[in-house]
């Protein structure tokens, strides 16, 4: 079944049709919320409930776009709200939201984590998609509906605190 | 041709890197580079950046959340389905009561019954006499 066909079961009450929307997109979309909210927990419960809400208002969805572009604007409401209700506070030391390639020291892994979640939602978000999702610079200013301009400038700022954060890895880096 | 800044040949220079259209051509950021070599230590810097990330990968532990999903959506469903018997009561009480106004009608003794009608329908509809105090213990309705 594809997506449009999907949709429009889904628009007549098709619950089962809903389902395999979510089977499709669930692993992509808890990635993205994670990018968000760095925090698993957190970004579980922000899809469940952005999937409810597109449940809700999938009779007005809009056939001119993909399914995933207009579920990411409800998955980033649902995350914005919840980050402006509270901030993350699970210890990073259980995360393990990144897996680093072979050779990589856990203690790099450890602070690139730490960097990421020091930066603010919209930086973490644009690095993660960037980088993790591997998202061109003209996807990005699609996914977070921003002029290709403020992508290349809050990519820069971004890296900039990050290259702030990680001096100590280099530091270590460079001593071995 | 306008004169560059550092940051802005900085923000070019990283959007090259990441093989995407800089913005500038490489003649204005050539000539911003001659008389100025802050940005190519920062550049060097902010490569070391983009090498950490790189490598790295989100994990993606195997997830279904249908199951959660699906029990949402039927929670928020009887919830929306529980106020609109209320919202219609509401709606006859207040229609009752613009009729009951209208000065030049008078309905009848029958039509002074209607609220009682209603208020019974409520007690039916919330199946529970609000009068008689439960003595036993409730643990889940």
């Amino acid at each position: 079944m594809d997506d449009v066909e999907a949709i429009k079961k889904c628009q007549q009450g098709d619950r089962e049709a809903f389902r395999h929307l979510v089977e499709r997109y669930q692993k992509r979309a808890v990635g993205h919320a994670v990018a968000i909210l760095f925090n698993r927990d957190d970004a579980e419960d922000a899809v469940q409930e952005a999937f409810v809400d597109a449940f809700k208002a999938i009779g007005a969805f809009d056939t001119s776009r993909t399914f995933y572009q207009w579920f990411y604007v409800l998955l980033r409401n649902r995350c914005y709200k919840m980050t402006a209700r509270h901030r993350p506070t699970e210890s990073l030391d259980e995360a393990l939201l990144l897996v680093s390639p072979r050779g990589v020291a856990d203690e790099t892994r450890f602070a690139l984590e730490r960097a990421l979640f020091s930066l603010t939602r919209e930086e973490r978000e644009i690095v993660c998609l960037k980088y993790f999702n591997g998202l061109s610079y003209d996807e990005l200013a699609t996914h977070l509906q921003i002029p290709r301009g403020t992508v290349m400038s809050r990519l820069f700022y971004a890296r900039q605190r990050l290259q702030g954060k990680l001096t100590g890895v280099f530091r270590r880096e460079q001593e071995a | 041709m306008k004169e560059l800044s550092c940051e802005e040949v900085l923000i070019a220079q990283m959007a090259a890197a990441d093989g995407e259209e800089a913005g500038f051509s490489k003649e204005q950021l050539a000539a911003h580079l001659t008389g100025c070599a802050n940005p190519q230590h920062e550049l060097k810097q902010l490569q070391a950046v983009d090498q950490v990330l790189a490598g790295h990968t989100l994990s993606e532990p195997s997830i279904d959340l249908w199951p959660a999903i699906e029990n949402r959506i039927a929670k928020r469903t009887r919830a929306a389905l529980h106020w609109r018997p209320f919202a219609l009561i509401g709606l006859l009480l207040v229609v009752y009561k613009l009729l009951e106004m209208l000065p030049a009608r008078d309905p009848g003794m029958a039509f002074k019954l209607v609220p009682l009608v209603i208020v019974v329908l409520l007690f039916v509809l919330i199946k529970e006499n609000p009068f008689k105090i439960n003595t036993e213990l409730v643990l889940e309705r």
